[in-house]
């Protein structure tokens, strides 16, 4: 089937997941359309970081998961992630043993073209001029913060439809925090599609266009990051 | 003959069978790092090189070179197939480890029985590379079959370092060994590297069969005790660090050429188990550490 260039970059519906016999996500329907960023947001076990990983196949999964129409693989995050559906997982995942560069190089796995290999490290400097001080450095041996612009630096390598992101500020001080969404604001507003999970509530409300609320596996409530904050008993939640 | 010629003498033969031992303790190491799988058939692919290349030189008057080089390549594809046939499907179902690496065990013994029949069961030997003098260093005598072993398998050895830090294929092997899901969000695919590693490990088995067949020899059932001497160079390098297999097949190779020197070669399994144990009891990481 050839992609639709007027459908949504990434369509769930009735997504469903379980761990062995217990169910993580249950029927849960997103959209994300072009440059547009998702926030998820909900308490620990609601069922966020499932989402992300049944998008991608990583877990058994239920459901249709659609970018441009194309119906993509329920088991292969391989084919997930080469239709430019990217996830940043929690704990960020990157090859700790391996350099900097070598972790940028292999976001890029499926691009054998040179060029267009550098066009892309360029394009991931501007965004994160520490990363070509250090290209030499062993990636475990860098700083959290360090750590996830390698990460969502690899990710961008492989440019993404959607980038999805599992609690980026996990582990983070404020200060750099605020760098890592600073760079997330730019990226979407250069166009790019987000989905954000994250637990500190007001970060990810300051970005989205839109909010799913996830509780105990199910979405409670798809709003503007404007009515939760206005929604007291939201806004005692997630801000307290 | 004085004594430090003696072991000097042995060292040198020491150093031969120990760059061998390396050879199939990386074999062990490049599948387990793909999969967390100690493949126990490992030993066939030893005894298959050497055996397929003897066939195609005797039976078939296949040049040696050309013998070696078909050798080589098939049993690569064994290892290929063993990963589709045997190791791949139990993966799917999410066999436990210890399943895997008895269905290996099983496959080492199917392998052997089908040499068997399709051979016999005499030993086989391979003529050596080079049959010129071997160099006298005093009165050391240096075969230049130790010399093909010994220079082959640095060769080996510097070309698979090159494969895994320079190649992006390289890279991404690495990849899946440290970390399989976040490999697989790069889009690597994981499935293929594991054939590779098979692909790979085996190859490595048949040219250290190759290599060691003319000074020894080769039959169906020789492949278990180069198994587990590689698998002890693998246990004394820090399992799943493949330049540490080479270092500890080395350490195992000399360890054994003294202990036959001094002990008798009744004694030589003996001295291999030993530094087994000592390893187990006293530093089960190996000398650098367990990759996992």
């Amino acid at each position: 089937m050839a992609p639709d260039p007027h459908a949504p970059l990434l369509q769930v519906r009735g997504l469903t997941a379980r761990y062995g016999h217990v169910r993580a996500l249950e029927a849960t329907d997103l959209t994300v359309d072009r440059g547009e960023l998702v926030a998820i947001l909900g308490p620990n076990g609601a069922g966020k970081s499932t989402l992300l990983r049944a998008i991608l196949g990583l877990v058994a999964n239920t459901g249709e998961v659609r970018s441009e129409g194309v119906v993509l693989p329920r088991a292969d995050p391989v084919a997930v992630a080469s239709a430019g559906i990217v996830l940043v997982p929690e704990g960020r995942g990157i090859f700790g043993p391996m350099t900097v560069a070598e972790n940028l190089r292999l976001g890029a796995y499926r691009v054998r073209d040179r060029r267009e290999v550098e066009r892309r490290l360029a394009r991931t400097f501007e965004l994160f001029p520490r990363l070509s001080e250090r290209l030499g450095q062993t990636a475990g041996s860098m700083s959290g913060g360090e750590q996830q612009m390698v990460a969502i630096g690899r990710a961008l390598m492989a440019d993404p439809k959607v980038l999805l992101l599992d609690e980026p500020s996990l582990g983070l001080a404020p200060r750099v925090t605020a760098e890592i969404l600073e760079t997330l604001r730019r990226l979407n507003q250069s166009g790019l599609s987000v989905v954000l999970v994250e637990q500190k509530a007001p970060l990810a409300l300051e970005l989205a266009v839109r909010v799913h609320l996830l509780s105990l596996g199910r979405t409670v409530a798809v709003i503007s990051p404007d009515q939760v904050k206005s929604h007291d008993e939201l806004a005692r939640y997630y801000f307290a | 003959m004085t004594q430090a010629d003696l072991v000097l003498q042995s060292l040198v033969s020491g150093l031969g069978i120990g760059c061998v031992y390396g050879l199939i303790g990386i074999g062990f190491c490049v599948i387990y790092n793909a999969s967390g799988i100690v493949n126990f058939a490992q030993g066939a692919f030893v005894m298959l090189g050497g055996m397929i290349t003897h066939v195609l030189l005797v039976r078939y008057h296949v040049p040696y070179a050309l013998a070696a080089f078909v050798a080589v390549v098939a049993v690569a594809a064994v290892g290929v197939v063993l990963e589709r046939l045997v190791v791949r499907p139990l993966w799917m179902r999410k066999a436990p480890v210890f399943v895997m690496i008895l269905a290996t065990l099983a496959a080492q013994i199917v392998i052997e029985r089908v040499t068997f029949l399709l051979v016999d069961d005499q030993p086989k030997t391979l003529p050596v590379f080079l049959d010129w003098p071997p160099i006298m260093l005093g009165r050391v005598a240096i075969n230049y079959q130790s010399l093909f072993i010994i220079a082959g398998s640095l060769a080996i050895v510097g070309a698979l370092a090159l494969f895994f830090k320079v190649t992006l294929t390289g890279k991404a092997m690495r990849a899946c060994a440290i970390d399989r899901e976040a490999a697989l969000l790069q889009a690597i695919p994981v499935s293929t590297m594991l054939a590779l590693a098979f692909a790979l490990s085996a190859g490595l088995g048949a040219v250290a069969g190759i290599l060691l067949t003319p000074t020894q020899y080769t039959a169906f059932n020789v492949g278990v005790p180069f198994a587990i001497s590689g698998f002890i160079a693998a246990i004394i390098g820090g399992f799943g660090r493949p330049f540490g297999a080479f270092v500890g097949g080395l350490a195992l190779g000399l360890v054994q050429s003294i202990a036959i020197l001094w002990l008798g070669a009744g004694l030589k399994s003996a001295a291999a188990l030993s530094v087994l144990l000592l390893f187990l009891f006293v530093r089960p990481a190996g000398i650098f550490g367990a990759a996992k």
